[in-house]
């Protein structure tokens, strides 16, 4: 039989799958096995509907305003590199990049196919009857004019692999299956199917098991076997939609992949040198967000937000030893810049926030190629020497914005303060234009894009510009609230600090205690604790001259006065709040040289120690009051190893974030005489990928991805209100 | 008026400055040399550090008490007054006030005086002598707290009179504590005025808070009267 055949066939496949830290690849593989089959799961669930109520639930979970159009949009999904030959596969490589709406039609047909199949066998599914139906649907599938190339592979091959993909998608509730793939395990499958799935677990399990362990992986090499490209369907549990086009398959194309001379690992088996590449959209759990309690429909507009640090190639030249492990020509600029160019023209961000952009690149290509894809781009440079900085583009189609700050953290005479990094607020106004027209309008977005200094040492740097972003994106809210408008918040960047460390729990948790900290554990990025003379934080973290509160506020009357004085000469009026601020400022805890010292008058030990007590105003506690939340979990699916979003050959680590204001209970909004939902609705994220992976692939940057960073890639929904 | 603070005097509490008394002839010279040493100590003007929030004036603190046990009259004024430091931005302010005990911890006969730069806590100064002040007379308990409030408006320019301040004191007596402000033209009422309603505001004072106001020359003539002294030659 096929199966048996090409279960000896693929067995050294398995075997390398297997030794490659199997479980990332089975959790791109459940991810991909279900893109992949997705129109023929799609078409099952529907077949199935009336036997085990699928439909009905995918219905029910449907929220968009017109499900038909929901059952059109396709996504691609991952993709599986391999050498496997499928002429099939390869011949059909083009039809997936199909537009949407042909493959709806496809899928259509396919569905009423399936609809009409004789047998509604409900729960009851056997193998062959899978194997026919899925037969039937290829056959009608591969008729349809944009041939949908998952029917194309019509081989027996296919045929198993289809039958292990209906079985596992048929399986799990539409909800499970959001997010939740994190491991084949975790799919609850009817009765029926359980025992066979089971058995597809055991990658090395002989007779039936067997067989479908060669299933599953014929089902990834299959897709393995369409260049690079997989087409999703992602039907109506999704709710939410692609862009039709290219998209993310060819994204993730990696040419045959070719092994450079020298490789940290020994090469596999040249006959299947196999790689895998799951970036792919992951759909935020549709249970967490269903709980909302109006489940009314709202018009609404999805937007893609993408933070990339591209690695400048002055910094590449500067710390050439982070890269000794790339074959020259990954580093060549010229190349990393069309990988660039092409990565972000396959995603089509509807914001970019670039980090390590250097100047003359930014000029000479970036900016040109970036305008023409219709992005307005905003460039700050770093003071200094730096030659790098950063940039915000947004599509001019989407937004249009209210008004741009560019911030420099370098403040001279601050201690905390003496680095050059910098960062730059936009706000934009989210519009749905029709022609020249705009027909809708979303709430205020506020995006925020930096880069903190690296410097694991000195955290005190990385707070005090954070603080000074903070307090930025603050007095941008304020000024929204004071027009009476909601303002939603990205903040993205490069923050070279890890998770849940210091530095990360301020951002997300809006809190931070950090008296007597060392500052080398404020981003976590290594562990300094070792160095016995670590410089510790101590309140105040820098000096009330910076006009930025411990909640890292503006200080009101910072500005007040600013603004003052800049109206009038008259200089030095200060009230007393504002002068209270400056009560504990490193320079009043200092006695001064030339106070007479009188017994009992002047002898008063610093007045800041005894402020330091616990009821006193001087906090030793940093905090913000903005709501804000990580799009990316920093582990993976299934056995959690650690998400990475920079790899060189000094480590690895998450340091790039992009944190959002989640979107809160809706609440009936007098003004607007509708309920208002403030906050980013989170639709889904580009996945990540673990150190191992990215190993396999030899590190970063490589022939796939330009940067020593991945880019990271969130998709957000904002209410709309017609205009 | 000044009898009260006359009474007040012999317990040992009262107006300080008419417990400043004039130095005796023979003190004159010596304390006169003092300031010379004083003077040219202070021409090293202070300057406001970088980033640090310059003040429209330069200020000085002052200290100064009666030293138990010797009659107010026998002692110079200006032998008792010490120069505590001179700043010229918020940051330096707070430099030394956190390191001088707040008036209200005062014990005994004790005063700070807070002045511009170049500007004596004396009737006699130029910038004084055609001068007066705002005096509110304060229950045990508050003077830090106002002392406090004073200074921080006449530092950060709240009073908007332009040049007229000149500085203000704080008294701790024995039953009461003392707080006035000095400026420079006792007959322009309109600052005066202005004085007044600004103390008010910045103090946070109940409307009923008595609020007196006293040129200098009434203090010295006070003075003269009380210490027995007709000729008021001498400028004091």
């Amino acid at each position: 039989m096929i199966g048996s055949l090409l279960y000896y066939a693929l067995y050294p496949l398995s075997r390398y799958m297997e030794s490659r830290r199997l479980h990332s690849v089975w959790n791109g593989g459940a991810i991909t096995t279900r893109s992949f089959t997705q129109s023929q799961n799609n078409m099952l669930d529907h077949w199935l509907g009336p036997g085990n109520g699928t439909k009905g639930q995918t219905e029910a979970k449907m929220k968009e305003p017109s499900p038909e159009q929901e059952d059109d949009t396709w996504r691609l999904m991952a993709v599986l590199h391999g050498t496997i030959k499928n002429e099939a596969g390869s011949k059909m490589s083009e039809g997936e990049s199909a537009v949407k709406e042909k493959e709806a039609e496809t899928r259509n047909g396919q569905i009423q196919d399936a609809v009409e199949a004789p047998e509604q066998g409900g729960g009851e599914i056997t193998v062959h009857y899978e194997v026919f139906n899925t037969k039937q649907n290829t056959e009608d599938g591969s008729l349809s004019p944009t041939e949908d190339p998952n029917q194309d592979q019509a081989s027996g091959l296919h045929l198993a692999c289809l039958l292990t993909e209906d079985i596992t998608q048929e399986t799990p509730s539409p909800g499970q299956e959001k997010l939740n793939i994190p491991s084949l395990e975790k799919p609850m499958p009817p009765a029926e199917v359980t025992e066979c799935w089971d058995e597809y677990l055991d990658p090395v399990a002989v007779g039936k098991g067997g067989e479908s362990s060669l299933e599953l992986i014929c089902s990834l090499l299959l897709s393995n076997t369409q260049p690079s490209k997989v087409s999703r369907q992602h039907g109506t549990q999704a709710g939410w939609h692609f862009p039709a086009g290219p998209g993310l398959a060819e994204e993730l194309q990696c040419p045959l992949w070719q092994f450079p001379a020298i490789s940290y690992y020994p090469p596999v088996d040249s006959t299947v040198p196999f790689e895998v590449m799951w970036r792919v959209w992951e759909e935020v759990d549709e249970s967490a967000t269903a709980a909302e309690p109006f489940p009314f429909t709202k018009a609404s507009m999805d937007f893609t937000v993408m933070s990339y640090n591209i690695l400048a190639d002055d910094l590449l030249q500067a710390h050439q030893v982070l890269y000794t492990h790339c074959p020259l020509e990954v580093l060549d600029w010229s190349y990393r810049c069309s990988l660039l160019l092409e990565e972000i023209q396959k995603w089509k961000p509807d914001i970019l926030c670039l980090q390590e952009v250097q100047e003359n690149h930014y000029h000479e290509q970036l900016y040109p190629a970036l305008s023409q894809m219709g992005y307005t781009c905003v460039y700050k440079r770093r003071t200094g020497t730096k030659t790098d900085g950063c940039a915000t583009c947004y599509r001019s189609s989407c937004f249009s914005d209210i008004s741009v700050t560019t911030l420099e953290f370098f403040r001279p005479g601050i201690e905390q303060l003496d680095r050059h990094n910098v960062g730059i607020i936009v706000l934009l106004q989210p519009v749905v234009m029709h022609g020249s027209e705009v027909k809708a309008k979303g709430s205020l977005l506020c995006v925020a894009n930096t880069h903190l200094l690296f410097n694991p040492r000195r955290g005190d740097v990385k707070l005090a510009q954070l603080a000074i972003m903070l307090a930025e994106i603050d007095s941008v809210v304020k000024s929204c609230e004071a027009k009476g408008e909601h303002c939603n918040l990205i903040l993205s960047g490069d923050f070279n600090s890890v998770p849940s460390m210091p530095l990360y729990q301020l951002i997300t948790t809006g809190e931070l205690y950090f008296q007597g900290l060392p500052a080398s554990m404020i981003s976590g990025q290594e562990d300094l604790s070792h160095r016995a003379y670590g410089h510790r934080l101590f309140a105040p973290l820098w000096p009330s001259s910076l006009g930025i509160t411990d909640r890292c506020q503006y200080t009101s009357v910072y500005k007040e006065v600013s603004k003052r004085e800049s109206q009038k000469s008259g200089k030095g009026q200060y009230s007393h709040d504002f002068m209270r601020q400056l009560r504990f400022c490193p320079a009043a805890c200092i006695r001064p040289l030339d106070l007479q010292l009188i017994p009992g008058v002047t002898d008063i030990t610093s007045e800041a120690s005894r402020v330091n007590q616990p009821d006193k105003s001087f906090s030793h506690t940093i905090s913000h009051r903005l709501d804000l939340e990580s799009v990316y979990k920093h582990v993976l699916p299934g056995f959690g190893n650690p998400e990475v979003t920079t790899l060189h050959s000094e480590g690895a680590a998450t340091v790039d974030y992009i944190f959002y204001s989640p979107r809160c209970t809706s609440v009936w909004d007098q003004n607007a005489g509708d309920f208002a939902s403030k906050g980013l609705k989170l639709i889904a994220s580009l996945s990540l990928l673990s150190e191992e992976v990215l190993w396999s692939m030899k590190g970063l940057p490589n022939h796939i991805f330009p940067s020593d960073h991945l880019s990271l890639l969130a998709r957000f929904q904002v209410d709309l209100n017609a205009a | 008026m000044n009898n009260k603070f006359d009474a007040l005097k012999d317990d040992d509490s009262g107006d300080h400055d008419q417990d400043q008394g004039s130095p005796k002839d023979s003190e004159k010279e010596k304390t006169e040399d003092k300031d010379e040493d004083q003077n040219s100590s202070r021409r090293k003007m202070v300057v406001p550090g970088a980033g640090e929030h310059p003040l429209q004036y330069n200020y000085t603190f002052w200290y100064s008490r009666r030293t138990p046990g010797r009659p107010a009259s026998t002692q110079s004024y200006e032998q008792n007054i010490k120069q505590i430091g001179s700043f010229a931005s918020v940051e330096q302010f707070w430099r030394f006030y956190s390191h001088m005990i707040r008036p209200g911890d005062m014990t005994g006969h004790s005063d700070f005086h807070l002045f511009k730069e170049g500007i004596k806590p004396m009737w006699e100064d130029d910038a004084n002598k055609m001068g007066g002040k705002w005096i509110i007379r304060l229950r045990k308990g508050l003077a830090s707290r106002c002392w406090e409030n004073l200074i921080l408006a006449m530092l950060g320019e709240q009073f908007m009179v332009g040049e007229e301040i000149c500085g203000a004191v704080v008294s701790v007596r024995f039953q009461e504590d003392i707080i006035s402000i000095w400026n420079k033209t006792a007959s322009d009422q309109a600052t005066t005025a202005r004085i007044r309603d600004t103390l008010r505001r910045v103090l946070n004072l109940p409307p009923n808070t008595i609020m007196e106001y006293k040129t200098h020359t009434d203090s010295i003539k006070a003075w003269e009267d009380f210490h027995g002294l007709v000729n008021p030659s001498g400028g004091r």
